[in-house]
């Protein structure tokens, strides 16, 4: 579901121990991460709006869609996330304020069409 | 203020619908638009030359553990050696990127154009919401907030009894404007999401090189 791009593996030297990134490879890794997580929180905030969440369960629902998101990035990376990018923290905290803008309004779209009116 | 409002579905299908929709291509629109306007920039040779050696040396710092150290001075030498290395500026050539910017006029149009390409839609916009939709209770955010979130949300609207959660037109409008920037970059692209920031950084460090940046 998530991660749509290839990403490109960046060769790490079996030998050595140091590990050596390409800037552009990383940045279109990151742009993946980027696309699946306001993706999933914009499809999030309309079935959270459709099921009539409220109050703190909607925001317990965005927590548990982010959750997935970096579970499924964590699969698609093959379990190896310093293959891909330079720390956990891009795979587990990148994108996750900036998508709940986007949640909140869609969840607030869907639920005033289908519970309010 | 515990009771429920009910609101119209009139309103749902001529106010809150119309306005998203609406709110969305503009965005679209204003993407096109400002493509259009943008003028293609001629690279210069001389930069062009420059940024790559730039490029060159920092992939030669990345890589400088994988290379024996005899040849890693050889290559730091020739990129920085006093007389005629590549990277190294005799003093006083250095041209500030600020004084470039003002000598070249094309960049000042550029950015006035982007920044023209993103206040006059949003003011049409927000005048256009303001005629024709003053004043409805247009949605309810489906949470609580407290009573200081009034003045954002119920913008347009001046009952105080009214429970905190309901959004007036004029704030919906808000909340689109803020929370449709996903959907666009989902949509038309990364280089409309980055945009913003991107400017924002550029105004933000005046003097400040990019080719400085360490990745």
């Amino acid at each position: 579901m998530a991660g749509h791009g290839e990403s490109e593996k960046k060769s790490s030297d079996a030998v050595n121990d140091l590990q050596t990134f390409r800037a552009e490879n990383l940045q279109s890794n990151m742009k993946v991460i980027y696309y699946s997580r306001t993706f999933l929180s914009i499809i999030g905030g309309v079935i959270a709006g459709i099921l009539g969440f409220t109050g703190l369960t909607g925001f317990v629902f965005y927590f548990l869609m982010m959750a997935i998101t970096s579970v499924a990035l964590i699969a698609k990376a093959k379990f190896s996330i310093h293959t891909y990018f330079d720390s956990w923290n891009r795979v587990l905290l990148d994108g996750f304020l900036g998508g709940l803008m986007s949640f909140v309004l869609f969840w607030t779209f869907a639920y005033d069409i289908v519970h309010i009116f | 203020m515990a009771e429920d409002l009910v609101l119209d579905t009139a309103i749902r299908d001529w106010v809150l619908i119309p306005l998203t929709v609406v709110m969305i291509l503009i965005g679209i629109l204003r993407y096109f638009v400002s493509k259009l306007m943008q003028s293609q920039p001629t690279p210069d040779a001389k930069v062009v030359k420059e940024g790559q050696v730039v490029v060159r040396a920092r992939n030669l710092r990345a890589g400088a553990n994988f290379i024996p150290a005899k040849s890693f001075r050889a290559r730091r030498a020739y990129f920085s050696n006093e007389e005629n290395g590549l990277l190294h500026v005799p003093k006083g050539q250095g041209q500030n990127p600020q004084a470039q910017m003002f000598s070249d006029p094309n960049m000042a149009m550029d950015m006035m154009k982007k920044n023209l390409s993103m206040i006059i839609p949003q003011t049409l916009t927000f005048a256009w919401v303001n005629f024709f939709f003053s004043g409805f209770v247009a949605a309810k955010i489906p949470f609580p907030l407290t009573q200081r979130f009034r003045s954002m949300l119920q913008n347009g609207i001046d009952l105080s009894t009214v429970d905190v959660s309901y959004v007036s037109s004029r704030s919906w409008y808000f909340l689109n404007l803020f929370g449709l920037r996903g959907l666009f970059s989902l949509i038309l692209g990364e280089e409309n999401a980055m945009d913003d920031t991107q400017r924002m950084m550029q105004m933000g460090g005046f003097g400040f090189d990019p080719t400085k940046v360490q990745t």
